[in-house]
């Protein structure tokens, strides 16, 4: 089963990262060629205007060139259709800014690998190691884990942490129907009414490595209440599907 | 309602409905959003031609003034017409969304191909 015949995707969206992306990537190279499967990476470039796109195309990195800046939804979305179109096995989310660490790819992509999980999110808060990130966004993101229990009755403790691994059928899902603007507790959501097996895996994250957050402090109200209303919203669109069976999908 | 009233009505239905066809013929604005604009103004002369509509309508209601309900269901009419616009922008972004990423696969696609092809 472990051979390079698996193929993984790692899909980055970049908006604005001319400071980590070549970082990210040359961390996730190195990280990569020790792992008994194949991985190749896509960098989605979500209309930056720094030299993101430059630097990608000099160093010869597979990208997407996004030509209206679409949103870190939008700009995830474009990489699993690309992941779904070129047949890969698991796509893995993963930021550009050097907050996760490539040597935990394999800790999220085993689990999926191995048929146990639909989706593996690594997640900051299970072993509480590495950066914790402020008071108040705990205190945020507990309320929007609380709120997807309540919804649907998933346990997820890392709701918006963007490190994830996809399985192939959860992939296509995701490449007919994501979120737009702040994507990550809402998929979590659509996916397990649809029937995916979630769960998660300890990471640490660290503090980005430079630019700017794609959520100022400014934004956060904006943020809590609109991502709150788009889980409610999300719940009433949705009909909930039996869980998946377990084994390689 | 008065007779000035209903004179300043006909006038504005006039108004809006050559600003609607002058749009239209500049191909500014699409038959398909055309439609609830022009509905307006002829319920704008409708209401204007025979008021005696609203005052059995606000009688009806039981709404004291008849040109109440006449500022009333064009509120009414107002915000549906907003709502609807609202409904519009949704859909056509999310038909950009989808066209923006089919065009950067399409563009990565042959970005590939070329590098291919010079590799050759």
């Amino acid at each position: 089963m472990e051979n390079k015949q698996t193929r993984v995707l790692v899909i980055i969206p970049c908006y604005n990262e001319q400071e980590n992306i070549l970082n990210t990537v040359a961390a996730l190279r190195s990280a990569a060629a020790a792992l008994p499967y194949a991985v190749d990476w896509l960098v989605v470039n979500d209309c930056s205007t720094d030299q993101s796109a430059a630097l990608l195309r000099e160093n010869d990195i597979p990208f997407l060139d996004l030509p209206v800046n679409l949103g870190i939804g939008g700009a995830v979305q474009s990489g699993y259709r690309y992941a779904c179109r070129q047949g890969y096995d698991i796509a893995v989310q993963m930021d550009g800014d050097g907050q996760h660490d490539p040597v935990y790819l394999d800790t999220i992509v085993a689990p999926v690998l191995a048929g146990e999980l639909d989706m593996c999110i690594g997640s900051r808060f299970l072993e509480k190691k590495g950066f914790q990130t402020s008071f108040m966004r705990r205190v945020g993101i507990r309320f929007l884990s609380g709120c997807i229990r309540g919804l649907c009755g998933q346990r997820v403790l890392d709701v918006t942490s963007g490190f994830r691994a996809t399985s192939a059928p959860l992939t296509a899902f995701f490449a007919e129907h994501y979120a737009a603007d702040y994507p990550e507790p809402e998929a979590v959501l659509a996916a397990s009414l649809a029937g995916f097996r979630i769960g998660e895996a300890p990471v640490q994250m660290k503090e980005r490595q430079g630019g700017v957050s794609s959520i100022s402090s400014f934004k956060s109200a904006y943020y809590m209440i609109k991502v709150t209303l788009s889980l409610v919203i999300a719940r009433f669109s949705m009909r909930r599907t039996a869980k998946r069976q377990g084994g390689r999908p | 309602m008065t007779v000035q009233l209903q004179v300043y009505m006909l006038l504005g239905a006039l108004a809006l409905f050559c600003v609607i066809f002058f749009l239209l013929k500049k191909g500014m604005m699409s038959v398909k959003y055309s439609l609830l604009w022009l509905g307006l103004s002829v319920a704008l002369v409708v209401v204007a031609a025979c008021p005696y509509i609203m005052y059995v309508l606000s009688v009806v209601l039981s709404i004291e003034m008849p040109v109440n309900l006449v500022f009333l269901l064009m509120f009414v009419y107002v915000l549906l017409v907003l709502l609807s616009l609202s409904v519009a922008i949704s859909q056509l972004a999310e038909k950009c969304r989808r066209l923006a990423q089919a065009n950067a696969l399409l563009e990565q696609r042959l970005r590939e191909l070329e590098r291919q092809h010079s590799a050759e």
